[in-house]
């Protein structure tokens, strides 16, 4: 296994200098961030404006969360991520009681997601993603020989609780991302076929009872009957999957230019701020800009993926894949619902939606990685 | 497997998932992206159609007739209101109109979901009052749009038709037509539809996604309609239309003397038509028919009631191309010109042979078809007119010469090809078939032969539980069931034959210009209003008849004689030193026992250079003689130059 290791990996310990952060990883996010903020002004402007806002309000709102994680980053990147593991518990315990109080708050949009702090609203659903990526590693992450089924009866029973809370609100974007984080880490953690082949078959038993019951809300059931169909109800529960699409194709090539496009510019697309903010990126920078973005969120997986197969321990390389599982999620289902190959869920693309919640925690994330990637083993360890 | 190799399969997955993204995004944005820039492009616009007013519609000498305007009127865009904003703003609509809010309510639910509706027409001070408040209605807007005016009133109704909503028929046969659009649907207004609409403009608006216009295009104006110009004269027209009136009115005072002393009165004449024809290329100079309407009613749409008791008088039928009548003995210029042309024979029973004269005296007795009986035909008047020639029997519309006519024909050519010789006369003067006249409602006519009968027969049988054309005694002779008693009849204009008054005319004008039967029209040329020329009526020649010019001027002279000396004498005494140059001929329809008789004058003049025929009918009116020809003396003192005398009655005459 060579295609992961470090590329500089030395020949001995003693002449190894000081471990650096991970400096691709660092420019590459702030690039994102960057790019962020400059498609949050030129998607909300328009909008804001007619509210009597200033134009840069949204962006400058998000400049806060870039500077707050920024801020987080570099603080998480000083704690020893084992430190974290040990930790895990106490995590694992806050994240429970705080998907449990948002529904102390009331719903908004028809969904109880958010406690509102005035200037912000915090989105604890947001911050259980990465709190559950190091409650799995913390459990599939201790010394063993082979995984076995109880260890995998545990890492389940351990996602299950935030997941009932989560479908609870609703997030069924979110329950995604754990199933998704879930399966990516019992990989890493050495599932064996086997296993394999029964936690598919409970899978569909369960997606079977799932759909048996009636459980998905209608407007979900909308959602997936749109992206099998797109020429649905085209002003209706069509109009977001078309609308988006269109403006990503109207980009063509190399886009309409920098704050250029009806599509974005009309406000013909959705939240065009958040979790279609793509959609921005599609239309004024074309396929060129769109690729680019692709590709750079390729080159932090890359990244994450090094930190995991060099990490120290198992532990560490867990969370460092389970991160990386986390971001390859978000940026499929966001970028392939924009572009009709994925249904409309409320994941936003990181680091370029509009939201502190997200923000902050993808900032966290990353900070944990670079941790990992700060106190690697001279050497990869077995794990 | 080992975490290296673990995290490698990983790795693949993740990079096919972004491999997935990127050929998808080629797909969106490169293969398919022209396409979806185009979609994207056009859906921010909303077209929005500007009527185009109708073209304007002027006579021979270009007077105004009807023309467009523009109105005011309040439309409402549903593309422009939020839903959430419908009921406040049905409610302040309602308000402001003084209309009720269900009233609006149903429209705009009618219209669709990106429905664009016309609510009324307005005020100027009501338009002026929504304008101050139109930031507050969103979706409305006071749209000045075109109304058609008609400026002469009931004037020529007939032949410039009126507007109202297409049909589902209308529809069916022009699916571009806007349903909530009036067009043409009588007269002119309805055959040039076409060319009278204009082409609609229309204007582009970009909107953003709260249907706020955020950019416009420059509108394209719409193009009015071209001007059409008629072959009709107004004055002309105004003329024919009081003579009419008069006349209508003299009939009914006829029939009140003639109640007062006793004799027989049916119905009061209420129905007349009129034509004037240019017997020199088929334009019609006027024509016009009784009662009439004013085309000014439909132009915001008639009411139901209104609508009922106009069209419980017939007043849209234009008896002047509609109207079936036995043409009576004013069709006995065809016969005429047959007898001349073609040298029939007389009967023997009131001949002189060696004179060949016919003794009108009153009554032909011809032998019977059983043993001992006669078969008598009396004629009209009771007083012995003499020996007759055809000039004469013309003059004094002696029906025993021209039964003598018939009679002679079909007793020499009866089952021959020759047998239905004045039939033919008569259809290539244009009876029986469509005269193709610009107007709409013609009616066709009928000129009974053989075959005809024959159809009927065969029809009859086929099909007895039809009303039944032909007595059933008929349907067993031998010979078959058309008799020498039906060409007798159709030889003084009676019995199955119909004729319209403008066939009537349109006959007449072939005999007077010397056998041209020239298309009639009423459209002389659609002018664009660019200038551009879309069509000018040419002088269209339909059949050309061989017509010896001395049976022409033989015909002519006797038809003065008919209004000098004949039967229109009275009528035309007041006439002043034309006299000598305009002639006619009278006719009096028999129709169905209880009604009273159809009162026909047609007239011809000058007699030295046939410019023009005018044409009268009577519906029920009498005599011809007595109430058709001063009405037609009238107008043709106008048209000879000579100021009209006012319209009294004539003699009694056939």
């Amino acid at each position: 296994m060579t295609l992961l290791a470090h590329p500089d990996a030395p020949p001995a310990i003693s002449d190894r200098r000081r471990n650096t952060p991970d400096r691709v990883l660092f420019v590459t996010t702030l690039a994102l961030s960057m790019l962020g903020l400059l498609m949050i002004y030129s998607a909300t402007r328009v909008g804001l404006e007619r509210d009597n806002l200033p134009a840069s309000f949204s962006m400058e709102r998000q400049m806060i969360f870039v500077a707050a994680g920024l801020i987080l980053f570099v603080a998480l990147s000083f704690v020893d991520y084992r430190e974290l593991g040990q930790l895990a518990h106490i995590i694992y315990l806050g994240m429970i009681a705080l998907l449990a109080l948002v529904f102390l708050f009331p719903a908004v949009k028809g969904a109880q997601r958010w406690f509102d702090l005035g200037y912000f609203q915090l989105q604890p659903s947001e911050f259980s993603k990465t709190a559950c990526v190091i409650a799995l590693a913390a459990v599939l992450g201790r010394p063993q020989v082979k995984l076995r089924w109880g260890r995998i009866g545990q890492a389940l029973a351990v996602i299950a609780v935030p997941g009932i809370l989560i479908f609870l609100q609703p997030d069924l974007g979110t329950m995604l991302v754990f199933a998704f984080l879930t399966i990516v880490m019992l990989f890493g953690a050495g599932i064996s076929g086997r296993q394999i082949l029964v936690l598919s078959g409970l899978g569909v038993a369960l997606l079977a009872t799932v759909a048996q019951l009636g459980v998905l809300r209608d407007y979900q059931v909308d959602r997936i009957r749109v992206l099998m169909d797109p020429t649905i109800d085209p002003t209706g529960i069509g109009w977001n999957i078309r609308q988006s699409k269109l403006a990503v194709g109207s980009g063509q090539l190399t886009g309409k230019g920098l704050f250029q496009g009806q599509q974005t510019n009309f406000q013909y697309v959705p939240e065009q701020g958040t979790d279609f903010i793509f959609t921005a990126v599609g239309e004024q920078l074309g396929f060129v800009g769109g690729i680019l973005v692709v590709a750079a969120f390729l080159v932090l997986v890359w990244r994450l993926l090094v930190i995991s197969a060099n990490a120290r321990d198992r532990f560490g390389a867990l969370v460092a894949l389970g991160i990386a599982a986390m971001f390859v999620f978000h940026v499929f289902v966001n970028i392939g619902m924009t572009i009709g190959i994925m249904p409309v869920t409320g994941l936003p693309l990181p680091f370029l939606s509009a939201g502190g919640s997200s923000f902050l925690n993808f900032s966290i994330a990353l900070g944990i990685a670079n941790s990992i990637w700060l106190r690697r083993s001279p050497v990869p360890v077995p794990v | 497997m080992k975490f290296g190799t673990r995290l490698t399969v990983v790795a693949a997955a993740f990079v096919a998932m972004f491999g997935v993204l990127g050929i998808r995004l080629w797909f969106v944005q490169v293969a398919e992206g022209a396409q979806s820039a185009e979609i994207a492009e056009e859906q921010t616009w909303v077209r929005i159609d500007t009527q185009a007013p109708r073209g304007d519609i002027v006579d021979r000498s270009g007077v105004m007739i009807a023309t467009s305007r523009f109105v005011p009127r309040v439309v409402v865009d549903r593309r422009f209101v939020d839903p959430a904003q419908k009921d406040a703003l049905i409610q302040r609509l309602s308000g402001l109109l003084g209309l009720p809010a269900s009233e609006l309510d149903a429209l705009y639910e009618d219209a669709g979901l990106n429905g664009r509706f016309p609510v009324t027409e307005v005020s100027t001070d009501t338009a002026y009052r929504i304008s101050e408040q139109i930031s507050d209605l969103p979706g409305v807007s006071i749209e000045k749009v075109p109304e058609r005016v008609y400026l002469v009133g009931p004037t020529m109704a007939h032949v410039v038709g009126h507007l109202g909503l297409p049909d589902v028929a209308d529809i069916e046969s022009r699916p571009e037509l806007d349903p909530n659009l009036r067009i043409g649907k009588l007269g002119v207004e309805r055959v040039y539809d076409a060319v009278l609409q204009g082409v609609p403009g229309y204007s582009e608006l970009r909107l953003n996604r709260q249907s706020e216009v955020v950019e416009e295009r420059l509108p394209v104006p719409p193009l009015q309609g071209a001007t059409l110009q008629l072959t009709l004269d107004l004055r002309l027209q105004e003329v024919v239309e009081q003579a009419l009136a008069s006349g209508v009115v003299l009939a009914n005072e006829v029939k009140n003397d003639d109640r007062a002393s006793g004799n027989e009165v049916n119905h009061d004449a209420s129905r007349a038509a009129a034509v004037v024809l240019d017997v020199t290329n088929g334009e019609i100079l006027a024509l016009a028919s009784v009662p009439d309407f004013d085309p000014s009613l439909f132009v915001g749409g008639l009411d139901s009631a209104t609508f009922q008791a106009l069209n419980d008088e017939r007043a849209f039928n234009n008896l002047a191309v509609s109207g079936l009548y036995p043409p009576a003995s004013t069709f006995k210029v065809v016969t005429y010109v047959s007898a001349v042309e073609d040298n029939l024979p007389l009967a023997d029973e009131n001949l002189d042979p060696s004179s060949g004269l016919i003794h009108c005296n009153g009554t032909l007795r011809l032998p019977g078809f059983e043993e001992g009986s006669q078969q008598v035909f009396h004629d009209w008047y009771t007083v012995d007119k003499g020996w007759l020639d055809i000039h004469a029997a013309l003059e004094q519309s002696c029906n025993i010469y021209f039964w003598s006519i018939a009679l002679g024909t079909w007793r020499a050519n009866k089952l021959t090809d020759q047998e239905s010789i004045i039939q033919e006369w008569a259809r290539d003067l244009g009876y029986g078939s469509f005269t193709g006249v610009d107007l709409t409602g013609e009616a066709q006519g009928i000129v009974p032969d053989r075959a005809l009968f024959d159809a009927w027969k065969q029809f009859q049988v086929e099909n007895p539980e039809a009303p039944a054309r032909l007595e059933p005694s008929r349907l067993d002779l031998p010979e078959g069931p058309f008799l020498g008693g039906d060409l007798m009849n159709l030889a003084i204009g009676q019995g199955e034959l119909t004729a319209t008054p403008l066939q009537v005319a349109q006959s007449y004008a072939a005999i007077a210009n010397g056998g041209f039967v020239y298309q009639p029209h009423v459209v002389s040329s659609a002018t664009a209003r660019d200038g551009t020329v879309i069509f000018e009526a040419e002088r269209e020649l339909v059949r050309e008849i061989d017509i010896d010019p001395a049976t022409v001027q033989s015909i002519l002279a006797d038809l003065n004689r008919v209004v000098t000396r004949g039967t229109a004498s009275t009528a035309f005494a007041s006439f002043g030193a034309s006299l000598n140059n305009v002639g006619g001929k009278t006719g009096t329809g028999q129709t169905i026992a209880n009604n009273d008789n159809h009162a026909w004058f047609a007239g011809v003049g000058p007699i030295d250079s046939p410019r023009w025929v005018v044409v009268v009918l009577i519906d029920e009116g009498g005599s011809g003689g007595r109430v058709a020809a001063p009405v037609a003396r009238h107008i043709m003192q106008y048209l000879m130059g000579e100021i009209p005398d006012p319209i009294v009655e004539g003699e009694a005459a056939d």
